[in-house]
């Protein structure tokens, strides 16, 4: 379809102005007392108005054989026959129309038009036609670059939520492995401890293959899934590991991205309390304020800090994935704090899904 | 004859899963655990033990840095829950090591083959550890009593022998650690160290220039002010990298 016809304001614009046309066409030929005013408006309005929506069929040949894709020889020339044909079957429905007074008492037709009006009628015609095939091409091309554009966004955006689900569903395997190990050292001695672990970490793995399809999640889930993964680091790390969680009953319903902060408690581990010889305490916080919900998960750092690289990376690919996901309208902050290492975030506040 | 063991390990569990396993070995006695590879180096340095289990993902230093800094290079039993790169090594080098979680069978067997080659240095494990020249070192930590901390070589101005000793001197601190200068001068890079007299070894990014004295011997002028004797064989080691 022609895409002025799924624009109706555009097209009646054009229309009006085609209707203009056929007004001033007609006080031009009035002025040149070849028919009243009357007559002539009865021959040039409904005359110009049928032509501006032939004129649109141009579109047709235009897309079908674009410019720039190789042939351009047999485009030119479907354009050039087009133009021709149109010209001719404007001159054509225009005498056919003008035919009409005849039976209505006008020996001449509606407007008495001479040769050489007919003349110049058939060349302003294969101008505006030639003019319509070239503003066609113009509009076919820059649909075409849009096109392209959206394509590649759209290109992005599947590649990044492909690689989001691979990071999602990744298992660190160093951290399987580790609480597999520690399973293996409760059997022994602790068979309670070992099966509350086993429990614990397969609670932890099915939460994250539950949650990680889906686009939000209540903070409560999430809140879920960081204790099944606190309760088997402090199974590892013993007493090294404290935590506080402080999250109020009206920010437990708030929505947010799965897996947002459970990375963030484990490399609060990993990259501080892991590393310091007494430990420490994670502190885990929301609150719902103005429309926004505020996030932070703040941990103590070792004196000497950790010389692995890869620290800002995973907070980089939250801010990404954030900002991507509510369209700048979240915020990302990290940096170190006199007690250690805090990031921050602000989500705006949501109960149901967008 | 009781074997004394280290077990390097920074998980509790990990630590209490190893000595359950040891139980069964009424020979093996274990000295020191330690939950950092601070801590490990420390404890091979002072207490030499004859079998080291070292965990590679420690705090502070990894199982690998620990055997870079102390020179072990017999009677380790690594362990390891995941790490590619350091398996990839280790399979390269023929070095054996325990994968977590792993059975008694496996470790009695990692165990046996660790004591037929009691004392006897690995040469994978050489392989597997070259940062010759050397980049760092082990030193004691000249303010905490016992503390040992790590120094990194391009931080040192020069060394000086100390009888059983060699002194590093860094920014106006002096740290100590028990090897002879000898050895020492034999792992550091000879295009940036050089051995300028039997009691010193001098950093040529320290060096500010050479003096002569009266007595027509020379001295090396350091950036710090420190006059450094320059012995004839010395002189000539330095003019041939100068």
């Amino acid at each position: 379809m022609h895409p002025l016809l799924a624009h109706w304001r555009g097209l009646a614009a054009y229309l009006l102005a085609a209707a203009l046309a056929g007004a001033a066409l007609a006080a031009l030929l009035a002025a040149d007392e070849l028919a009243a005013f009357g007559w002539a408006l009865a021959w040039a309005l409904p005359l110009t108005t049928v032509l501006a929506v032939v004129a649109l069929s141009v579109y047709y040949p235009c897309r079908s054989q674009p410019f720039g894709t190789g042939r351009w020889p047999r485009a030119l020339a479907t354009r050039v026959a087009a133009v021709l044909l149109l010209g001719g079957a404007a001159v054509g429905l225009a005498a056919g129309w003008n035919a009409v007074g005849l039976p209505l008492g006008r020996p001449a037709g509606l407007v008495a038009m001479p040769a050489y009006g007919w003349t110049l009628f058939l060349l302003a015609g294969l101008g505006l036609f030639t003019l319509s095939v070239l503003a066609h091409d113009v509009l076919i091309a820059v649909e075409a670059a849009q096109a392209a554009v959206a394509r590649e966004a759209q290109a992005r955006l599947t590649a990044r939520d492909m690689e989001l689900q691979l990071l999602r569903l990744q298992i660190d395997p160093h951290f399987l492995f580790n609480s597999l190990n520690s399973i293996s050292a409760l059997t022994s001695f602790d068979p309670a401890a070992a099966r509350a672990m086993a429990i614990d970490l397969a609670g932890f793995f099915r939460q994250t293959l539950a949650l990680a399809g889906r686009e939000r999640i209540r903070l409560e889930d999430e809140l879920g899934l960081v204790e099944h993964y606190l309760a088997i680091e402090k199974q590892r790390l013993g007493d090294k590991l404290r935590t506080t969680v402080d999250a109020p009953a009206d920010s437990l319903n708030a929505l947010l991205p799965p897996l947002t902060l459970q990375p963030l408690a484990e490399n609060a581990l990993k990259h501080g309390l892991r590393l310091r010889d007494d430990g420490g305490t994670l502190q885990l916080q929301a609150l719902v304020r103005d429309g926004w919900l505020h996030l932070a998960v703040r941990n103590p750092v070792p004196e000497t800090p950790s010389r692995e690289a890869g620290l800002g990376q995973g907070l980089r690919h939250l801010r990404e994935r954030l900002a991507a996901q509510y369209g700048g309208r979240a915020r990302v902050d990290w940096g170190p704090t006199p007690e250690g290492f805090a990031v921050e975030i602000a989500l705006p506040f949501e109960t149901t899904p967008p | 004859m009781t074997l004394r063991a280290l077990i390097a390990e920074d998980e509790t569990l990990a630590r209490r899963l190893l000595l359950e396993y040891l139980k069964p070995h009424a020979d093996i006695g274990v000295v020191a655990e330690a939950d950092n590879g601070l801590d490990a180096a420390r404890a091979i340095t002072e207490l030499k033990p004859d079998l080291v289990f070292l965990d590679i993902q420690m705090p502070k230093l990894t199982g690998l840095e620990v055997l870079e800094l102390t020179g072990r290079r017999d009677g380790v039993i690594f362990t390891t829950a995941y790490d590619q790169h350091a398996m990839r090594a280790f399979e390269l080098h023929a070095v054996d090591y325990l994968l977590k979680p792993f059975t008694q069978a496996r470790f009695d067997a990692a165990l046996e083959r660790a004591r037929k080659l009691l004392g006897q240095a690995q040469p994978g494990l050489d392989r597997l550890v070259v940062p010759q020249p050397l980049a760092r070192v082990l030193v004691r930590d000249a303010e905490r009593e016992g503390g040992m901390q790590v120094l990194a070589v391009d931080a040192i101005d020069y060394i000086e022998a100390q009888a059983d000793y060699v002194a590093f001197h860094s920014a106006g601190r002096e740290h100590l650690k028990a090897q002879r200068i000898s050895e020492l001068e034999a792992q550091l890079d000879p295009a940036r160290f050089v051995r300028v007299h039997r009691s010193f070894i001098i950093n040529l990014a320290a060096l500010q220039g050479l003096e002569k004295t009266d007595s027509d011997a020379y001295v090396a002028r350091m950036k710090n002010g420190k006059r450094i004797p320059v012995s004839r064989s010395g002189y000539d080691k330095l003019r041939s990298v100068l």
